[in-house]
């Protein structure tokens, strides 16, 4: 391994630390994950579908195939926040100092706290006795 | 990935994921419960040697930061990689039996995983800028946020495991 590369990781994460760009994409990304996240599993809008028991995918949302076992919406779900997250992240870290001081940290946390009962609720289904 | 299988047997293959997922988890939980609680109660200086709970607490938190991204992706994605064959061979016969809590708890388990995944690079650039005080209150209570949902997520995974496990 060479010195360069040696040293070019931690010059990069330290680069990403001082980033105000980085900043504002981290707490954007962290606080619509949540928001679409919640969104998608409540509308059910996967990204794709995937059917385990034959492996095939669908794009969007796919009901299970008669005989051919399961269909699996979290990945789509996930796919689609991490790309819906990063586009507003992305967005977000174009935006002037001035606005993205503004975002209020505090919602990192308080944003997935208040999707759990959320999801609780969406969940429904199987809180039966 | 079938060539493996002429080495092992298809069982042997997904148990060894599950395992490795399990202790990945493990690491994951100790990070993340010694960063919180260190952040939750300040390590103080006693008069005499220090005891459990100091010391348990007086970890450098910045330097767990790395790890606990990399542990969660880790641990994200090998659950992800088992997800499939748990979704045939062990969430089909819990309907089967009527374990419909246990299986409500795994599906907010799933959720939470993902939601998490969210949280980590704002969780390693507050870590990262630890000297920062304007980010103390969100690092704090991201730190232990992201905490008890390792702890839910571990307790459920480890409940389903109970539930239809090796054997079963």
């Amino acid at each position: 391994m060479s010195t360069t590369t040696q040293t070019a990781v931690p010059a990069q994460a330290a680069s990403l630390a001082s980033s105000t760009a980085f900043r504002t994409f981290a707490t954007v990304f962290a606080i619509a994950t949540p928001v679409i996240y919640v969104t998608c599993e409540m509308a059910n809008i996967p990204l794709f579908t995937y059917h385990p028991g034959t492996g095939n995918m669908n794009f969007g949302w796919a009901p299970a195939v008669k005989d051919e076992g399961p269909a699996m919406h979290w990945y789509g779900w996930t796919a689609a926040t991490l790309l819906g997250a990063g586009a507003l992240g992305i967005i977000a870290a174009k935006l002037p100092e001035s606005a993205a001081r503004r975002i209020p940290l505090a919602l990192v946390w308080i944003a997935p706290l208040a999707a759990v009962p959320v999801l609780i609720y969406a969940l429904r289904f199987f809180w039966r006795w | 990935m079938d060539f493996i299988y002429d080495y092992i047997s298809v069982n042997t293959f997904w148990t060894i994921l599950f395992i490795v997922h399990a202790l990945l988890a493990v690491a994951l939980l100790g990070a993340l419960t010694h960063q919180a609680m260190s952040v939750l109660m300040r390590a103080h200086q006693a008069a005499g040697p220090a005891g459990f709970v100091t010391r348990f607490t007086a970890v450098h938190g910045p330097s767990y930061a790395a790890a606990v991204c990399v542990l969660w992706i880790a641990t994200f994605i090998f659950g992800a990689w088992i997800y499939a064959k748990y979704r045939i061979y062990v969430r089909i016969p819990i309907e089967q039996d009527g374990f419909w809590k246990t299986q409500g708890a795994f599906e907010l388990k799933e959720h939470l995983a993902t939601i998490g995944l969210g949280l980590l690079p704002i969780y390693w650039y507050f870590w990262k800028n630890a000297r920062t005080v304007d980010y103390d209150s969100a690092r704090k209570w991201l730190t232990v946020t992201l905490a008890a949902m390792c702890w839910y997520m571990f307790l459920t995974g480890h409940i389903v495991n109970n539930v239809r496990g090796f054997g079963s």
